[in-house]
This record gives structure tokens, C-alpha cells and sequence, in this order.
């Protein structure tokens, strides 16, 4: 098929890889109260991990001369301990009052937020600057 | 088709100017879809095209312009900001989209005009 839009598959997959990236943040943030998971212990904060297809170090192609798009490769849980928090009223705390929260820290869960938006906007922004090119292109010759 | 028509030095030099930055728009979308990705290396045109295509411009050498093919090349200049060895950043490249979409657009419009203005010379109005 034409490719008018040149490149654009990469940056519909980039879009992609960002929207799941938000769907985990937003995931993080909603569940930063939950002491209690579906397998009971405290939810643990999730990361979503990157990569790309292999990247030829000469040409920065592959073999069918496509450049390398960014993919999610998985989301993966964080394994830093649960928050100890006191809080002895509470029915699932331990014997010395004490019960386990999730290890989520919203500061670092709205940066994460704003850095993956900003890609998002991004990648956006080459799509509207694609589409005016080739429009412009499609007008060669009209006078 | 009628050579003489379509290989005035002008002409070739915008068109191949005008396939420089349809991928060179290629690259930018790359590493803007890769600005996450780690260890990804920016790429770009390939800096040999660009001497090549003022070399040959300027000695308006019509058989060296329509040989030049653009190709696109890991820019090693580029230098990691961060832990993870990405080189891309995406301010410069926001700039660089802008400014060759202005490229474009100017060579479009060459490209146009050139052409209008042949029609003019085969009609005569």
C-alpha cells in the first residue's frame, strides 16, 4: 500500500505504547489506598517497561528497512516493600496495630503522569504536522 | 516523457530537496515515537547527503542531482541526557519538526510555481 503519511506506524505504536502507560499510571494513583489486593496482600505498584525491535548500530534499520518502533515489552510489578502505617482501629491491622499500604508515592506517580502526556502530545503533534505535509504535497501542481 | 523539460538543475534540486525532507520527517517521527524507549539512538539524514546536494546545486550539475538518493544514518553527534543512553530530546526535535515543515512547505510551493510556470510557457496566457 501508498504510504502517505510516511512513518506513521511508529508513531501510532509510540501512541499506543503511551496510552498503556497511562492506563498503569492512573491504575497506580486509583489504587494507592487499596491495603487489600485480589490476593489479599497490599496492591503493589505497577511499571510498565519499554523496548524496541533491534536496531541495526550502522543504518538505525532493520533488515526490511523499517525503523525500529517502540513497543511495550511488559508491565512488571515494583517490588519495594509495602508502607507500614499505624493505624489500630483499622480491621486488617497486625497485633501491634500496625497495617501494610501500598507502595505508591503519588508525587512520583503525577511526574510519571505529566512525562508520558508530554510524549503523547508528542507524538500528536507529528501526526497533525504529517497530515498538513502531505496535504501540502497532494497540492503540488494546483494552481 | 520530455527530458528537457523536467531537468532544469532548479527543478531537480527542490525535488530532491523535497525527498531529503519527507525523510527526514520520517526520522523525526522515529525518534519522537522512540523518545522512551532505552538506548534508543536519534537518527537522522545522513550528513553526506547534504554536502553532496550543495555540491551539485551549486556547480548545477543536473546528471549528479537526479543521481543523489537521501539516505538516513544514527546521528553520533547526539549526546545522552539521561541514565538510559536515549539520545533523543524532545525540545530539539519538536524544533527540528517545525523547522522542516517549513522546508517543505517552501519547496512545495517552488515546486508548484515551477511547474505553473511551464504550463504558462506551453500556453502562452
Amino acid at each position: 500500500m501508498i504510504q502517505i503519511l510516511t512513518g506513521i506506524r511508529n508513531t501510532s505504536a509510540a501512541l499506543d505504547a503511551e496510552q498503556v502507560r497511562l492506563d498503569v499510571i492512573s491504575q497506580n494513583i486509583a489504587n494507592a489506598q487499596t491495603s487489600k489486593d485480589v490476593d489479599g496482600k497490599p496492591y503493589q505498584r505497577k511499571v510498565v517497561v519499554f523496548d524496541t525491535a533491534l536496531q541495526n548500530a550502522m543504518s538505525g534499520t532493520d533488515a526490511n528497512g523499517n525503523l525500529p518502533a517502540i513497543q511495550v515489552a511488559k508491565v512488571e510489578r515494583d517490588n519495594r516493600p509495602p508502607v507500614l502505617q499505624y493505624d489500630p482501629g483499622n480491621p486488617d491491622a497486625d497485633a501491634h496495630g500496625f497495617i501494610s499500604m501500598p507502595n505508591i508515592n503519588i508525587h512520583e506517580e503525577m511526574a510519571d503522569l505529566i512525562s508520558a502526556s508530554r510524549t503523547y502530545e508528542a507524538n500528536l503533534a507529528v501526526v497533525k504536522n504529517a497530515r498538513s505535509m502531505a496535504m501540502q504535497t497532494l497540492s503540488i501542481g494546483k494552481s | 516523457m520530455i527530458e528537457a523539460l523536467f531537468n532544469q538543475p532548479n527543478y531537480l534540486s527542490a525535488k530532491k530537496t523535497l525527498d531529503a525532507v519527507a525523510l527526514r520527517q520520517e526520522a523525526i517521527n522515529n525518534n519522537l515515537a522512540n523518545l522512551e524507549t532505552p538506548g534508543y539512538k536519534r537518527v537522522d539524514l545522513a550528513p553526506s547527503f547534504e554536502q553532496q546536494l550543495e555540491r551539485a546545486s551549486s556547480s548545477n550539475d543536473a546528471q549528479q542531482l537526479s543521481s543523489l538518493t537521501p539516505s538516513l544514518a544514527v546521528d553520533t553527534t547526539a549526546k545522552s541526557m539521561s541514565k538510559d543512553g536515549n539520545t533523543v530530546n524532545l525540545e530539539q526535535e519538536l524544533t527540528r519538526m517545525n523547522q522542516n515543515a517549513m522546508t517543505h512547505s517552501l519547496e512545495t510551493q517552488m515546486v508548484s510555481k515551477m511547474l505553473a510556470k511551464l504550463r504558462l510557457a506551453i500556453k502562452g496566457q
